[in-house]
């Protein structure tokens, strides 16, 4: 199917308020200003805002472990947040995707590898509607929070989404593990250069790259190559860059630059998808509520 | 939607043209059958807050003084707590107005997209959008 026609078929992708662009003076040009983000499919725009947090005071300096590197231990609001950060150390949630303008051209083939308009199907239209793993990549947009546990030789992530999925990460300069069996998380290494931690991450099972869209999702292969680059800015402020390589799909690798703010009153949740899962694939379970 | 349809549910239960973007993580639009709008106004009986998304209950009685209890699926409990929406928000014996869309099975159930407090407060417990999560109650 012709892009145009997908683009007038298939309405909205990621969602959210659109926003004002004000924010707090400070964190340079590059994080003050509001920016426009659309889906690549669906043609969905939204905007969003710089994190209003003030700038970093002339003595800051980043946390540091024991070892003298950025100790990233905590709770966060990562890419799944338009950090508008309030009372009470709340934060704003939102459902966004990767933006479309930064991808570069799909290879031949590769469009319908990213792009699966809706199937019927729940394995393809809404996975984690059957309580199946986010995965990564999408787990980077998931609206919950996410604890970073760091030693000198290990990082672990937990999300609370998806039945708090997490990711071990060694730092010890070992390099990725041969003949990989491909899964949600994949396998991922991490090493420093200078300030900034660099995660490296292969053997990625082929699934959701960000978020559900109304009428279709868009999917990574199995070939992704993903590189996150995580550096502290200021004050409970970190810089979090993606770059996805994945040569099924697109032509070149390409870069989108995210936030991550750490929120010091947050805990983990736990996050067990089968809890109260009253309508998974639209058929409802009566509650107690609702008996006669 | 027209008023037949109107007529064959309740006055209280209205089928609007809702604008609020049908979008979760956890796809609603899986469970939840756009063409169909709904609007109630009720009293909150149950609040089961738990994932993957919080379920509300609302009595609903018709002009004939029939009562029907409709369940509502919100926001998971984890975004609406980072949003500043806890538990002591909805309050059992509350009346609310909720707008949402009716299950796709047809069943006394719905996406909670819009709760709006007696007082004109307003949240926003199922749809993503940015709303205004009420600082305290009255």
């Amino acid at each position: 199917m012709r892009k145009s026609s997908v683009a007038s078929l298939m309405a909205i992708a990621v969602v959210l308020a659109v926003l004002t662009s004000s924010s707090k003076p400070g964190l340079g040009q590059a994080q003050s200003q509001a920016r426009e983000i659309c889906s690549p499919h669906e043609g969905r725009c939204l905007t969003i805002r710089p994190p209003n947090l003030p700038p970093p005071p002339a003595n800051w300096s980043m946390p540091r472990t024991r070892e003298g590197k950025p100790d990233f231990t905590g709770v966060y609001a990562g890419a799944g947040f338009n950090h508008q950060v309030g009372r009470n150390d709340t934060d704003t949630p939102i459902i966004r995707g990767f933006d479309g303008k930064i991808m570069p051209p799909t290879k031949a083939g590769g469009d319908a590898i990213l792009y699966r308009p809706v199937t019927g199907k729940m394995e393809i239209d809404d996975p984690i509607g059957l309580c199946l793993p986010y995965g990564f990549t999408s787990q980077i947009f998931s609206p919950y929070a996410q604890q970073w546990i760091q030693s000198d030789k290990w990082l672990v992530i937990r999300h609370e989404f998806m039945n708090n999925f997490s990711r071990a990460i060694p730092l010890d300069g070992r390099p990725h593990k041969q003949d990989l069996d491909l899964t949600w998380g994949g396998d991922s290494i991490g090493h420093w250069e200078g300030d900034t931690l660099v995660i490296d991450t292969v053997g990625l099972k082929e699934w959701w790259l960000d978020n559900p869209h109304p009428k279709g999702s868009l999917w990574h292969s199995d070939a992704a190559h993903v590189i996150e680059r995580v550096k502290w800015i200021g004050p409970n402020l970190v810089s979090y860059d993606v770059t996805m390589d994945d040569p099924k799909i697109w032509t070149k690798p390409w870069t989108e630059q995210f936030h991550m703010v750490l929120h010091p009153t947050w805990d983990l949740l736990e996050y067990v998808c089968k809890e109260n899962d009253r309508c998974s694939g639209g058929h409802c379970v009566e509650s107690d509520a609702q008996k006669k | 939607m027209t008023r037949k349809i109107l007529a064959l549910i309740t006055t209280t239960v209205n089928l609007l043209t809702i604008t609020v973007p049908l979008i979760a993580h956890h796809s609603e639009s899986a469970q939840f059958d756009v063409s169909k709008p709904i609007k109630v106004t009720g009293v909150v009986k149950k609040v089961e807050w738990m994932n993957p998304h919080i379920w509300f209950y609302v009595d609903v009685k018709d002009d004939k003084g029939n009562m029907t209890t409709w369940g509502f699926s919100g926001l998971p409990p984890g975004m609406a707590i980072r949003k500043g929406f806890t538990k002591e928000t909805l309050q059992i014996g509350e009346t609310v107005v909720v707008q949402g869309f009716r299950a796709k099975d047809g069943s006394n159930n719905a996406s909670g997209n819009i709760l709006t407090f007696s007082d004109g407060r307003q949240v926003f417990p199922g749809a993503l959008e940015v709303g205004t999560v009420p600082s305290n109650k009255p």
